[in-house]
């Protein structure tokens, strides 16, 4: 559906995107992760052409995003980075005019409008002026504007950023089962969870660059196996020591604390059971150690 | 093209219902100013003004302030109005979603713009109308046609100035070294030919400075069809030409 090569962004001398080769599937949910400014909302943006790309090649549905952005706009919807809602407008005419927009013929405008606020609990919040709503109904009212229009193509531009654990499990939720009732998903988030968690495959992106590419099984099986367990910052040269002579062993360290990677979790549990030291959370590797290994903020052990 | 019209369309449409929405707050300033000016200027500073052309100062002064509701309605719609949906609310952000482009954007804006001087434009004229200041008052509708012709371009400048500006505390500079200068010097307040040939020149640039003449022309019952064939040619030609500059230079706003 989404085919790029070489695809490349400039802003003056910085390459925001940086020559990225992809291919996102039919049917399939996809996401784009990495850390803030590394092209993923420039990607998303030359998708529905608000970007033009300085060089390489870019089609979506198979048309091109500069001459046929229309083309492609009809059949896509995006859950944009900011709510970009009319505050002083209620729930049904943000939406009213939405609907206009997209060209869905009036009588089907209330049917429409009226089943996908149902579908994502707004349904009495309709008469509502938006400035009355709070963050996580503006948040749901977004995701009911991108649906209007029945979009084979779901973008989600940072979907659940700010919001808290129930809204962003709903959310997530709700993403599920229109990914399973066919729809395809292109996803940007800097939680690595909410990739983990609702994507077939994914990118990581550093600097406009793809830093690895698979689904979230076998970049973990591939970059980090194992698991992690992280201990006090303070016993750090004790964990040191042990592990000294084990190539299999990884270290990261910040603020809140030691993460000790290996690829046995017998080895954690001896660190208990041999040093004393009691782990404050052992855990199986995630994709947030393989994003820390990749951009580089992780440290080998013998680095 | 007929969906390109349409999306047009549904941006003004869209920009009228938030409009309506404080309709009171909005169309204070364009029915306030004419009023204060008319009666600060045309009865105060009137009574010591002979007569210019054979008219009262207050006749002098009614067909001017018709269309300069026009043009400031445009302008701060384009410039302030226009930023604030630009870079607050995001507005084109969602829209560009859509199959809305730039082009359906940007013309969707400037057709509300003249919309709504078209009808400040008559609005304020009515009210010139039943206070005496116009010979034919069958000619209103007319104005509506001036109306639309000046607030194009001038919006099409505000739009130019969002274009250029770093920030919105800049539209000040553009309208105090612009807009208001050359609103002084349209001819509303006193017959421009006594102006030296500089300045003139620079004025004639302005598309306030025909639509004036052409509402002069309709109030007066002076020479209304020549009127209609210089100053409307030239107002058509300004509001193509600026429409077209603006639109260049805005698009690169909405698409990077």
């Amino acid at each position: 559906m989404v085919k790029a090569q070489s695809l490349t962004k400039s802003f003056g001398s910085f390459n925001a995107v940086d020559g990225i080769d992809l291919e996102i599937r039919k049917g399939e949910c996809f996401a784009l992760l990495g850390p803030n400014g590394a092209g993923k909302s420039t990607f998303i943006n030359m998708i529905y052409g608000t970007a033009r790309r300085t060089s390489g090649d870019l089609k979506v549905f198979g048309y091109d995003p500069t001459s046929q952005s229309r083309e492609i706009k009809k059949r896509l919807g995006v859950v944009t980075q900011d709510n970009a809602l009319d505050e002083s407008l209620t729930v049904l005419e943000n939406m009213e005019i939405y609907c206009a927009f997209i060209g869905l013929p009036k009588e089907k405008r209330k049917k429409r409008i009226e089943e996908l606020l149902e579908y994502m609990n707004l349904s009495h919040k309709k008469e509502a002026r938006i400035q009355a709503l709070s963050g996580g109904m503006k948040r749901r009212l977004v995701f009911v504007r991108a649906l209007l229009g029945n979009p084979e193509l779901l973008i989600l531009d940072e979907p659940t950023t700010g919001l808290d654990p129930a809204i962003r499990h709903l959310l997530w939720g709700k993403v599920r089962e229109l990914h399973q009732a066919g729809t395809t998903i292109v996803l940007t988030t800097h939680y690595m969870h909410e990739a983990e968690v609702l994507c077939d495959r994914l990118v990581i992106l550093n600097q406009g660059k793809i830093v690895a590419e698979g689904s979230p099984t076998q970049m973990i099986a591939e970059h980090t196996p194992g698991y992690v367990g992280i201990f006090n910052a303070k016993e750090r040269e004790t964990i040191l020591n042990a592990i000294k002579n084990r190539n299999d062993s990884h270290l990261h360290e910040d603020v809140s604390g030691v993460y000790l990677r290996t690829s046995k979790l017998t080895d954690l549990t001896a660190m208990h059971s041999e040093l004393g030291l009691q782990p404050l959370q052992i855990r199986p590797s995630n994709l947030e150690d393989v994003f820390l290994k990749l951009t580089g903020k992780e440290l080998s052990i013998d680095a | 093209m007929l969906e390109f019209l349409r999306l047009c369309f549904h941006i003004t449409r869209r920009n009228w219902t938030v409009y309506r929405k404080d309709l009171i707050a909005n169309i204070s300033p364009t029915i306030a100013d004419p009023a204060l000016v008319l009666v600060s200027l045309g009865l105060g500073l009137g009574a010591f003004v002979a007569q210019i052309d054979g008219m009262t100062y207050m006749q002098f002064l009614a067909p001017g302030l018709t269309v300069a509701t026009s043009l400031f309605t445009s302008f701060f719609e384009t410039s302030y109005g226009f930023y604030v949906r630009m870079s607050f609310e995001n507005v084109f952000k969602a829209m560009l979603t859509t199959p809305i482009g730039s082009r359906e954007i940007i013309i969707g804006e400037l057709f509300w713009v003249g919309l709504k001087g078209a009808v400040m434009a008559v609005g304020v004229a009515i009210v010139l109308a039943v206070c005496g200041l116009m010979v034919n008052p069958w000619l209103i509708p007319a104005l509506a046609t001036v109306g639309f012709l000046v607030a194009v371009p001038c919006g099409a400048m505000g739009l130019l100035a969002t274009a250029q500006v770093r920030n919105i505390n800049q539209f000040q500079t553009v309208y105090s070294f612009i807009i208001a200068p050359l609103y002084f010097l349209s001819g509303i307040f006193f017959p421009i030919e006594q102006m030296s040939a500089p300045i003139r020149f620079i004025a004639e640039l302005f598309p306030l400075i025909n639509g004036v003449r052409l509402a002069q022309a309709l109030f007066w019952s002076r020479g209304i069809a020549e009127a209609f064939l210089v100053q409307g040619g030239i107002l058509i030609l300004q509001c193509t030409v600026f429409s077209a500059i603006a639109y260049k230079r805005v698009q690169k706003k909405l698409i990077t």
